[in-house]
């Protein structure tokens, strides 16, 4: 043989390895992506959310069973990932026009969504569908249509520890911030690693900022914009941040505030660890698996002193939205409809513990279960606010507020120069 | 004479001592979190947080694992991520060797840049690459599939593998192929017959890292997996961490069946990292 | 496959002397051993990669139907971002203390459990105890550092303090580069491990022999030896963990304030908290230099040891 030949063998040699290589990967590709065709002329809608793995194994996916039997030749696809995941997932399919058709939306991703042409209007379909939106409790617009509908909403009254208080001499949940202050001082001084009150404001997920800080200014009345803009150093405002930094002053809060997620201070809160936590109605049922000794009730969150008007009751939702490049719009509103409808939306507000987004349904647990029939008197006493709803990049929005508030904490500047610095940076934003 | 040698064993002895207690220290460094890892996982929720801690609660079960086990949907992850990291593995050895190989023993035009481009490119945060990466895979057909995965692995792997590869390549005499080469034997005898066994050590410490990178990957099986029958283990174990709330014995059971393969894995290749396997043809 | 491959090359034909065909062989050669790594790399990491390049140089992409060229507007924009500048301060340290960190434990471990010493059986249950830290992946990494070093958490509890050690200002950024040297180190270890196997046994008598202590040889004898991995190890470190994205992500979010902010996490907000994906690029460009001139002296050290 020559030496060519020889040359040329060792290339083709080489070039099996890289034949083989992917032959192998056609082998697996095969093994894999088998099912996903369209079975026999139904249409298959896809629904990414995160509310699956949230809700107890297979509720979800009965539900779906149910709209498919309602709705004969639909088919729904779950697509359930993390939910601190379904931004991203959702972004890069929009960005590659792979949108499922129906998503599951977070009040603070709407602005985003709707500005980028991700997510359709709603009111248009609405109108197609001749859908009468009167049961809807509320719907998130961005420029005059709707772009969300809040399939659930989690409200986030305050949780007060009854033994810790009651110990520490505090006869009933404080309703005004100075009761507040006093009752978070009483019940630090028990000492044994307790604290009044517990303030998540981890920047990975910075929504402490709009439950656990901004939820004070909310119960007060008060607001955080004006005209649609930012209006942070307005008294409102300054007022709560002022109240908040008092607290810290008093070390009446659990340490470890600055890296805390919304998950930790329930974990600290179900342990007996802290006597009061603004925190989401979802977690009742936990705390109640968790330790089944503790004693807790809700009520809403403390006023400003003398306040007697109506007090905004802070709130997330599950929100629901369609893709703008969804083949399949008409068949995609048929399962908001279903969700929305007042039997199913009792039925996913009792398994989620959650309140229903159509005003005439009542999930069961308004009548069983004292703590929620609370809950819910607070809910009707008040009115959801959750200013941060509908804003654009309203994550990031809170994101500024929690590193300067940070800073103002940290004794590194002035609640002047935090407001200041943070009403710039969001002006910025919008 | 006698007497030397009793100071020599009594050093040698101290040096023993000194060994072990530095063994020891490296191990409660490398192990206590993870022990602790594994006492939670038999815990329940509350147990987890209690002070003051325990190692071991009232509450001591294994309802964590059975809820794992008894969820076909859980152990479809695992099944995954085995073909995943398996395929991935072989693959990455297949290719890594031989373009190692070309770094390692050959000059040729080009050699300088497409080196410095393997290694750099895998320095961009793949949190930029998402998005066009999902786009070209998507068009490519290869969203929610294996090779989709496999492939996307490959890409990540290959630039390490092929480092560490080279530097193992350099690490051997070239007067050893360069011999079988002066009998007349191919450039593939002399790197199978004879670069390859010497690197056995090499190759297992390469794949088994080469496994892991594919068993932990979370960012992309997440992206470029849509359907809950294509999820891996990292996106099993992040959807038990909640909008609200962590199932966290559960976690940290997943968690640490998660790291079984790996350290089975581990363990079987270990006897190629004791000492003699290689060091014999290095020194000839 | 194997069989193919290893195909014995024909002994007939080698009348002439090796030599005078070598020049040939090693022009196609290794371009063939490439071809299967290279056909990839193009596809699935040159291809996104120049993508995510050319829109650092546009205004908003993707949010944009038809984006328009911008020079290097973006550059300027994140060069001139003190949190840029911040980002990239804390992600030297990070990079480098843990690096550092990961050579001299990794080090040390692997020469330990490579003692001779100890007997087999404990030298293999302490080579499985020490590789536990890479076994998880970084999400669970960085939850169960969260929960051993929660104020009310196992470490403070045992050290009867209630520090905290993620949430000060003044301990994150060392508190997160202590986590990732424990999560890190593994990889030294066992590829050094791998390499002390290589280290001619004769070379270390000789070097007794002429009456070498131990610290001596060590540094004479093993560390010249080890040089190749080490250099590929450190490089590929370098590169991994300025990169680090997840473990600091899920500890800290880049708080308190800014003082964990890395080019990761800062680079993760620009694009998915304000959507600003031609930024993120850029900031994404701006890191793939900075790793470039790593690869170029990586390449040339290369060179100078063939």
């Amino acid at each position: 043989m020559s030496n060519e030949a020889q040359v040329r063998r060792r290339i083709v040699q080489a070039a099996g390895v890289t034949a083989a290589t992917f032959g192998l990967l056609a082998v697996a590709g095969c093994a894999g992506g088998g099912d996903s065709g369209e079975s026999g002329g139904d249409v298959t809608i896809e629904f990414a959310q995160w509310w699956e793995p949230e809700l107890p194994d297979g509720e979800f996916r009965a539900l779906m069973d149910e709209f498919e039997k309602q709705n004969p030749g639909i088919k729904v696809e779950l697509i359930s990932g993390p939910y601190a995941a379904t931004k991203e997932q959702l972004f890069a399919g929009a960005a590659s026009r792979t949108m499922p058709d129906v998503v599951g939306l977070d009040g603070a991703w709407v602005s985003d969504f709707a500005s980028q042409g991700v997510i359709t209007d709603l009111s248009a379909l609405m109108e197609e569908a001749g859908y009468d939106d009167s049961e809807l409790a509320s719907q998130v617009q961005v420029d005059g249509s709707t772009y969300m509908i809040p399939v659930v909403n989690f409200v986030y009254p305050m949780f007060t520890n009854d033994a810790l208080l009651a110990d520490a001499g505090v006869k009933a949940p404080p309703k005004n911030r100075t009761e507040f202050a006093e009752a978070a001082a009483a019940v630090t001084d028990l000492g044994d690693d307790t604290s009044g009150w517990i303030l998540p404001l981890s920047l990975e997920t910075p929504n402490g900022i709009q439950n656990d800080v901004m939820s004070w200014t909310w119960a007060s009345g008060g607001t955080m914009l004006a005209d649609g803009g930012p209006d942070v150093t307005n008294d409102d405002v300054a007022s709560t941040v002022d109240f908040v930094q008092g607290l810290w002053d008093d070390g009446v809060i659990a340490p470890g505030s600055f890296t805390m997620k919304e998950q930790d201070k329930v974990e600290e809160f179900t342990n007996g660890r802290v006597g009061m936590m603004i925190d989401s109605l979802a977690h009742i049922n936990l705390i109640r698996e968790a330790n089944p000794d503790l004693e807790f009730s809700v009520s809403a969150v403390p006023a400003e002193d003398g306040y007697e008007g109506e007090r905004g009751i802070p709130y997330a939702s599950w929100g629901i939205g369609v893709a703008e490049s969804s083949e399949h719009p008409e068949e995609a509103f048929k399962l908001i409809e279903f969700l929305m409808s007042q039997e199913t939306n009792a039925e996913l507000s009792s398994i989620a513990g959650a309140f229903p987004g159509n005003k005439t349904s009542t999930p069961d647990f308004v009548a069983d279960d004292e703590l929620f029939a609370d809950a819910f008197e607070i809910y009707q006493a008040g009115y959801p606010a959750n200013e941060f709803t509908g804003l654009p990049v309203a994550e990031q929005l809170m994101r500024l507020f929690g590193e300067q508030f940070q800073v103002l904490l940290d004794g590194g500047q002035t609640t002047e120069e935090m407001l200041d610095k943070t009403q710039a940076a969001w002006e910025a934003e919008f | 004479m006698s007497e030397t040698r009793t100071t020599m064993e009594r050093r040698r002895s101290r040096q023993r001592v000194g060994v072990v207690i530095g063994l020891v220290l490296g191990a409660i460094f490398a192990a206590a979190p993870v022990l602790w890892m594994l006492a939670s996982s038999f815990k329940s929720n509350t147990e987890i947080f209690e002070l003051p801690p325990r190692l071991i609660t009232d509450g001591f079960s294994f309802d964590a694992y059975a809820a794992i086990f008894s969820d076909p949907e859980k152990v479809r992850f695992f099944v995954n991520s085995y073909v995943v990291s398996l395929s991935v593995t072989v693959l990455t050895l297949l290719v890594a060797i031989h373009a190692a190989y070309a770094f390692s023993r050959f000059d040729f035009a080009g050699k300088r840049p497409i080196n410095m481009v393997i290694v750099s490119v895998q320095a961009v945060p793949p949190i930029t690459l998402l998005i066009p990466y999902f786009g070209i895979v998507v068009a490519l057909g290869l969203y929610n599939t294996y090779p989709g995965l496999i492939l996307t692995y490959m890409v990540f792997t290959l630039p390490y593998a092929i480092v560490m590869m080279t530097g193992y390549l350099n690490t051997i005499p070239k007067e050893l192929d360069e011999a079988v080469r002066m009998d007349g034997a191919g450039s593939m005898t002399a790197l199978w017959r004879v670069l390859v066994p010497v690197s056995v050590p090499g190759i297992v410490s390469v794949g088994v890292y080469t496994f892991m990178i594919a068993w932990n990957e979370y960012l992309f099986a997440l992206t470029l997996t849509r359907t809950q029958d294509m999820r891996t283990v990292p996106i099993g174990i992040q959807l038990l961490m909640g909008q609200h709330s962590y199932e966290w014995n559960e976690l940290m059971a997943m968690s640490i069946l998660g790291s079984i393969p790996v350290l089975v894995l581990f363990l079987f290749f270990q006897r190629y990292f004791i000492s003699g396997l290689t060091s014999g043809s290095v020194k000839s | 496959m194997q069989d193919v491959i290893v195909a014995p090359a024909p002994q007939a034909a080698t009348p002439e002397p090796p030599r005078r065909r070598r020049p040939l062989s090693r022009t196609a050669e290794p371009y063939g051993f490439l071809a299967p790594t290279l056909a990839l790399m193009f596809v699935l990491m040159i291809i996104p990669v120049v993508l995510v390049v050319g829109y650092s140089f546009m205004d908003n992409v993707i949010l944009n139907a038809t984006p328009e060229l911008v020079g290097v507007d973006n550059f300027v924009t994140v060069l001139t971002d003190s949190v840029f500048l911040t980002a990239t301060g804390n992600t030297l340290f990070f990079t480098v203390g843990s690096v550092a960190a990961h050579l001299v434990i990794g080090l040390c471990f692997a020469m330990l459990l490579n003692s001779p010493l100890i007997g087999n059986i404990p030298r293999a249950i302490f080579r499985a105890l020490y590789i536990l830290p890479w076994l998880f992946t970084a999400a669970v990494i960085a939850v169960l550092w969260r929960m051993l070093l929660a104020p009310n958490g196992v470490i403070n509890y045992l050290l009867s303090t209630d520090v905290e050690w993620l949430a000060s200002p003044a301990l994150a950024l060392g508190t997160v580069t202590f986590i990732n040297i424990w999560a890190g180190y593994p990889f030294f270890m066992v590829s050094l491990l791998a390499g002390l196997q290589g280290v001619p046994a004769q070379l270390h008598e000789a070097a007794t022999v002429d009456g070498a202590s131990a610290w001596q040889r060590f540094w004479n004898v093993t560390i010249p030896q080890l040089r190749p991995i080490i250099i590929s190890l450190t490089l590929l470190d370098l590169i991994w963990t300025s990169q680090q994205f997840a473990l600091i992500w899920m500890t800290t979010g880049g708080g308190p304030v800014n003082v964990t902010e890395m080019l990761s996490t800062y680079t993760y907000k620009l694009a998915f908290s304000r959507y600003e994906f031609s930024l993120a690029s850029t900031s994404a460009v701006l890191v793939l230099l900075m790793s470039m001139v790593l690869a170029f002296f990586y390449v040339r050290h290369q060179r100078a040891g063939d």
